[in-house]
């Protein structure tokens, strides 16, 4: 195995990951001619219609789900929260693979981030933004939404701050804003490489105004730096923050199956390892879209699938340590909801987690089948799913399967969830489709950055 | 002259139909716009003076509550109840404790009556073969038939009533026989049996009644017959058992209740021994039980099982035991030769008498000229010519094997006048609106015998005649509504005016139980060797069906009451459906899932509907229920379940024999309100022993957030599981207290249903003969309560007396509260549930208690409206809230006042020493959720349960 990482060492720079035949110039000009002259207008727009129409399933649900009400899911009692709040986690957990690649590797100095943050980046926004319409639309009441915003109203009632879902107000109300804001600082240097670049009256005006008067100079990319650098520090906290808070909505509830201290790490194990899944097949579209093999390089692919392995790994822990807990605590109620999760009605969630999650995770030890494209692009397309059964499986079966059998009642999602979800799908392939026509996809000045710190390493000491 | 407010503006029927034309809608429309302003100008109180029970104020508060004692009858026995009306408006019942018959307690069925006062679909106009009628219309050709019909005698005259208890009516009878010797009443009631004429001439040589006294038993023997069950007789048997069961913790010896039936009832979930008995063991039992008392002439019987053996013996040592405080109960559902038996036995152990008494008939059943069977034979014979049908619906409720239908076409003149326009009404010439006993003046007699006028508590909304003035019309008795009842009682008064009001006031006319009769020990001796030449039960191949009234709907009048559709069955914990119950051995035997559709078939009669394992059923047996399967039952009623009807004997008999049983491929969407029945080995239900009646108890742990500090009240409450017999009145008595909506099937099904307060029904035990427990579950108010931590916008806090509150116009339906309960007793509005502004139903509404949004979470408040009501009290008049000043509706409902509410401040309150109780335990106590809702175990003797 180390030969053959050896090998890929030999053909691929080590720090960047990046193929030898990049130039500064080529990366521009491929970038930059991505958002200025697609190539792939017609696949482009095919793909845009299916998005358009989930984005317009999405709408039509949101508006009958505000005129008929929440009634339209087929929630009750036990199971107040279903699928909204499960695909709520799931979105939101996917977005930790962008932060994690961005800000955390970035202080880590890790050179061959720089190929993957900007689409990952995306990723993180796109799906904070479709996490965060979720707990809008699971209100009884949405038009009083702002009950749970913290602002000093004439009645004098606050927000009851002991509450977990006011944490998830912050924690994912920071997410969103700090991602943005991290995303888009990121793309101002690029912006204006596009302004430049641009033929088109509208296009120049556009990214002109969206690169906020970016000229170059040293005293733009200090201060871009400052602020790129204190973002990232910001969001380093989150990917850990988030997530925990997240599963606290769960681990504070006395339901079983929830109330446990493993929830916190367990859900961002979970979060990360579902993210890089995403952010790997992203790469991998990207890669066969747009021809960028040479900056997505296959060593990072490996750099990737090793990431959702160990990632994986984790999370797999937390599956095990999970049903051992059920065990070791001896309450009656863990116990019989654990066994419920395996022979229960939503067993089929419990045994599809594991199979995709645990069981094809264990192809990426063999590094043949993990730089086999089709397999890490299989294996990644499974753990996606595999996360989503998990998330169902851990919100749905405590709520059906709790503490007073006369309670219990399992649930079935109802056809609007189902188109609810379908269209936030759909959402997040429409934001993307829009941000690889109109934005650089790949971090321009981080790779050209990066290649010059590696060619010429006295120029940047 | 009766008829609605607008009508009688008019001088014309009003009903909205269809058929109007443009310029009829127009005119229609302008007019509506016009007398707008009309409902303000009359008050909705009844316009003869009523008076108040308990205070009247000086003129009339708005906002303020007034009580009128009056009754509401069901199969004829008034349920005495004391009405609750603001502004004009009975918003809700409870039981008129002042009452020999009531302690207070009050049945689902009563309760649900308020709402059906306000049923949408009340009949309210006079109908002439379907068709809008004006009254002078219908009482010239009313006059007109008595002349050409009925004849100078009243030969072709014949009234049909269902059962009554009406002194007035009975007065009116005989006033109308005066006129015309030669007419005849009938009375048909589908539901309540009585005991056998023939059975109560042989013993006491004339017709009886028995009541039974409980609480003055030691030991009660039960063979198919049902005391706890709903029905007239709940409420009164209900509260002896309890006073009964209180005895077990003053160190008495415990009373034993045994019970062998057919098919599970509410008494056998309560018996300390249960057979599942055959219908072969009902006769055998009781003909061994009578033989080893030593009766003679007692039938020899034939072999018993070992458990029917082993339950005989238990049910002769108990009896013989006991003696006089025995007390032998056979179901009334059963032969007259085994009822004849039963009353021997009681007799022979001297318990007749004392522990069952034999009255004079209270039903007046005995004085009629016949039942149904008799009419439907006279009309077939063309001795008919004029039919008045009076609060009854023969057409639905007559047996299949009865041809009413086809005896009533027969008839040339046919009035009915009812609730509803129905089945019957749909037969009828003519249909006459009847007003509801809560908007008529009339009287009854309670299952004592105690009378009660019926006083309204609103003028009727539809207009509608009373009972008595349809009677009136026949026997041209002048004067109004209330003078029809009160010149009977006036008589019986000797004319004191102060008597009448107190009569009014208190809600019963003391010293009218019903006068027991004497009797002959030889001749009840005698009994069973008089009737031994009665055809035994016979037993022939194929199920045996059983029908009885459905503890909800009843015979089916209950029907269009949505309360009564959805609340759950005691035992099936159905809502909105029939069903026919089956052994679940023998459905596993004949591979038949719950739900599936079955056809049942005897001699020539088939029946469709659900099947529904049921534990505790006998193997050969089906019981089916009778109020579904109606089909003019008003909007809700109508369609919905099968009629057990179909199926029924000539003769209105109990049970059929010789069923055919075909599955089809059908499944019916059922909608309980409980999907699983067993407890899985926690323990959330607690059985003690009269021995050792201590419960363990775990002590609190410690926890992250300081206690509360109570510087009023603390509200707590007990519920004593012992003393729950399942009933489910709590729960009706909760809705009417507190807006709670009714959400219909689909809604239940999908887990919906608004209950604040549920009870859990759990089997412990083999399916083929369970122990059956009972949990009501409101809301456990905990000390640290999860919902409190988890709800986001402080829209459920704790209030400074520990109540948990809810403030729906802070929630936004994050429902984080109901996640987070581990008791699950929170309800949410996913839907508006709440009935139309303009509906009639709003009216019932509880102005005190505030109705609730789509999208808002709501839960039992320990009825909190109640409890301001009663500190506001206590304030004006500058001193503490007395123990028992609060009483919530749940606790004010329960037949057996098993639910004990009150103030933990004070040591001494009832709900302090119920704290203090042995038996007190928490539920789900590891969770350290410290509620203020405990529980005392039941009760059981400590010998296994026979299984």
């Amino acid at each position: 195995m180390t030969g053959e990482t050896a090998a890929l060492g030999a053909r691929y720079s080590h720090a960047s990951g990046l193929d030898p035949a990049v130039t500064e110039r080529s990366v521009t000009a491929q970038i930059a001619n991505i958002a200025l002259h697609p190539t792939i207008r017609r696949r482009w727009c095919l793909s845009m219609m299916g998005a358009g129409l989930l984005t317009f399933v999405l709408m039509v649900s949101i508006g009958w789900l505000f005129v008929a009400g929440i009634g339209i899911w087929h929630l009750q009692i036990p199971v107040t929260w279903g699928l909204a709040i499960s695909n709520y986690v799931w979105w939101i957990g996917m977005g930790h693979a962008g932060t994690l690649i961005s800000a955390l590797l970035l202080i880590m100095n890790k050179g061959w981030r720089n190929s993957l943050n900007r689409f990952a980046e995306a990723m993180t926004v796109f799906a904070v933004l479709n996490a965060s319409i979720y707990p809008i639309l699971h209100l009884g009441r949405p038009s009083f939404f702002y009950y749970l915003i913290p602002y000093p109203g004439t009645l004098g009632v606050w927000p009851q701050f002991r509450s977990p879902l006011m944490w998830d107000v912050f924690a994912v109300g920071s997410y969103l804003i700090v991602s943005i804001l991290f995303w888009y600082i990121g793309l101002v240097p690029d912006l204006a490489v596009l302004r430049d670049r641009a033929h088109g009256r509208f296009a120049q005006v556009a990214y002109g105004l969206l690169s906020l008067g970016w000229r170059g100079a040293a005293r733009h990319w200090i201060r871009w730096r400052i602020a790129y650098w204190t973002v990232a520090g910001l969001a380093v906290p989150l990917v850990v923050s988030v997530h925990s808070g997240v599963s606290m909505l769960f681990a504070v509830g006395l339901e079983p199956g929830w109330h446990s201290t493993l929830l916190p790490p367990f859900f961002v194990f979970g979060a990360v390892f579902e993210g890089f899944a995403v952010v790997t097949l992203i790469a991998l579209s990207l890669r066969r879209a747009f021809g960028l093999q040479d900056l997505v390089t296959a060593r990072h692919m490996e750099l990737l699938a090793r990431l959702v392995l160990a990632t994986g790994l984790a999370t797999i822990y937390g599956y095990l340590f999970e049903a051992f807990g059920a065990w070791y605590s001896g309450q009656p109620y863990e116990r019989a909801l654990a066994v419920y999760r395996l022979l229960g009605p939503y067993s089929w969630a419990y045994w599809a987690t594991l199979a995709c999650n645990a069981l094809s995770l264990q192809l990426l030890w063999s590094a043949r089948l993990r730089r086999n494209l089709w397999v890490l692009g299989a294996v990644a397309a499974l753990v996606t799913v595999g996360m989503w059964c998990e998330r169902f499986m851990i919100v749905i079966p405590s709520l059906a399967h709790d503490f007073l059998p006369s309670s219990w009642r399992s649930y079935a999602p109802s056809v609007w969830e189902w188109m609810t979800f379908a269209g936030t799908i759909g959402l997040f392939l429409l934001l993307f489709l829009l941000f690889v026509r109109f934005l650089p996809v790949i971090s321009m000045f981080e790779v050209k950055e990066i290649l010059h710190a590696e060619r010429e390493p006295r120029a940047v000491a | 002259m009766p008829g609605s407010r607008v009508s009688r503006e008019f001088d014309a029927p009003f009903t909205p139909s269809a058929n109007y034309g443009r310029r009829e809608a127009v005119k229609l429309m302008s007019a509506s716009l016009m007398l707008m302003g009309l409902g303000g100008c009359g008050r909705g109180e009844s316009d003869e003076h009523a008076v108040p029970y308990v205070d009247m104020p000086e003129g009339a508060v708005p906002g303020v509550p007034r009580a009128y004692a009056t009754a509401v009858p069901l199969s004829g026995y008034a349920q005495p109840v004391v009405g609750t009306t603001i502004d004009g408006r009975p918003i809700r019942l409870d039981g008129n404790a002042t009452h020999p018959a009531s302690n207070g307690g009050i049945d689902a069925l009563t309760q649900a009556a308020v709402l059906q006062l306000y049923d949408p679909d009340r009949s309210q106009a006079i109908l002439n073969l379907g068709r809008e009628s004006s009254d002078a219309q219908f009482q010239a050709a009313l006059h007109d038939a008595m002349r050409g019909h009925a004849g100078p005698t009243g030969r072709g005259l014949r009234l049909l009533t269902g059962a009554t208890t009406s002194p007035t009516l009975a007065r009116q009878w005989a006033l109308l026989r005066d006129r015309f010797p030669e007419a005849r009443w009938h009375l048909h009631e589908p539901a309540v049996p009585l005991l056998d004429t023939a059975v109560a001439q042989a013993a006491f040589g004339t017709p009886a009644e028995l009541i039974h006294h409980l609480d003055r038993a030691h030991a009660v023997v039960c063979i198919e017959a049902d005391p706890l069950g709903p029905g007239p007789s709940q409420v009164y048997c209900a509260a002896a058992w309890a006073a009964l069961r209180r005895q077990l913790r003053t160190g008495r010896s415990s009373p034993t209740l045994v019970v062998a039936e057919r098919t599970p009832s509410l008494t056998g979930a309560q018996a300390e021994h249960r057979l599942v008995a055959s219908s072969a063991d009902v006769p055998a039992l009781l003909h061994d039980l009578a033989r080893r008392l030593g009766l003679g002439g007692a039938a020899q019987t034939a072999s018993l099982s070992p458990a029917a053996t082993a339950w005989a013996d238990a049910a002769f040592r108990v009896l013989s035991d006991a003696g006089p405080s025995g007390l032998l109960m056979v179901g009334p559902q059963l032969p007259a030769d085994l009822q004849a038996v039963g009353l021997a036995i009681n007799a022979q152990i001297g318990s007749l008498g004392h522990t069952v008494v034999a009255a004079e008939p209270i039903d007046l059943r005995p004085r009629a000229d016949g039942n149904l069977e008799k009419l439907v034979e006279a009309a077939l014979g063309g001795e008919v010519g004029l039919l008045v049908m009076l609060d009854c619906n023969p057409v639905y409720s007559g047996p299949a094997d009865l041809p009413v239908p086809d005896a009533l076409s027969r008839i040339p003149f046919r009035v009915h006048a009812g609730l509803h326009a129905d089945e019957t009404a749909a037969q009828s010439h003519w249909h006459l609106p009847l007003a509801h006993p809560l908007e008529s003046w009339s009287d009854g007699r309670a299952v004592d015998g105690s009378a009660v006028v019926i006083q309204p508590l609103i003028r009727p909304l539809h207009g509608g005649r009373t009972m008595h003035e349809v009677i009136a019309l026949l026997t041209e008795e002048t004067g109004a509504p209330r003078d029809l009842v009160r010149t009977t009682w006036m008589e019986r008064l000797s004319n004191d005016e102060a008597r009448w009001r107190q009569v009014l006031q208190d809600g019963c006319v003391p010293g009218t139980a019903a006068p027991t009769i004497a009797f002959q020990m030889a001749k009840l001796q005698a009994l069973p060797a008089s009737f031994a030449g009665a055809p035994a039960v016979r037993t022939e191949a194929g199920f045996t069906a059983l029908f009885r009234p459905d503890s909800t709907l009843w015979d089916g009048r209950f029907a269009n009451v949505t309360w009564l559709q959805e609340l759950p069955k005691p035992l099936t914990t159905l809502t909105w459906d029939n069903i026919i119950a089956i052994a679940p051995a023998t459905a596993k035997r004949l591979g038949l899932a719950r739900g599936q559709i079955i056809r049942l078939e005897g001699e020539n009669r088939t029946l469709e509907g659900p099947i529904w394992p049921l534990a505790g059923q006998c193997a050969d047996v089906l019981t089916l229920f009778f109020g579904y399967g109606r089909t003019r039952g008003g909007a809700v009623g109508s369609d919905i379940g099968y009629s057990a009807f179909a199926l029924q004997p000539r003769g209105g008999q109990w049970e059929r024999q010789g069923i055919r049983l075909s599955a089809l491929d059908r499944q019916a969407s059922l909608a309980p309100m409980q999907l699983s029945d067993r407890t899985e080995d926690s323990d959330i239900l607690r059985t003690v022993t009269p021995e050792r009646p201590e419960v363990e108890n775990r002590a609190a742990k410690a926890s992250f957030y300081s206690d509360w500090s109570y510087p009023h009240d603390a509200w707590a409450m007990v519920i004593d599981s012992d003393l729950c017999i399942g009933c489910r009145a709590c729960m009706t008595a909760c809705q009417a207290e507190n807006n709670i909506p009714v959400v219909g099937k689909e809604m239940v099904a999908l887990g919906r249903i608004m209950h604040w307060l549920r009870v859990d029904r759990y089997y412990e035990g083999g399916d083929d003969n369970p122990v059956t427990h009972f949990q009501p579950v409101p809301c456990m108010h905990c000390e640290k309560a999860p919902c409190e931590v988890g709800c986001p916008v402080n829209a459920t806090v704790h209030d400074p007396d520990g109540l948990n509150a809810m403030i729906y116009n802070r929630c936004v339906g994050t429902r984080t509260c109901s996640s987070y309960c581990p008791y699950k007793v929170r309800r949410f509005n996913y839907f508006t549930y709440t009935v139309d502004r303009e509906s009639p139903l709003a009216a019932q509404y509880n102005p005190n208690v505030t109705v609730r949004e789509r999208g808002v979470m709501e839960k039992c408040t320990y009825c909190v409206q109640r409890i301001t009501a009663a500190r506001i009290a206590s304030e004006k008049a500058g001193r503490p809230i007395a123990d028992g000043e609060v009483v919530t509706a749940c606790q004010a409902a329960c037949p057996t006042q098993a639910i004990i509410f009150g103030n933990l401040k004070d040591a001494d309150s009832a709900v302090s020493r119920a704290k203090r109780d042995e038996r007190n335990y928490t539920l789900l106590a590891d969770l350290d959720t410290r509620p203020r809702t405990t529980y005392l175990a039941r009760i059981r003797s400590s010998k296994p349960p026979q299984s």
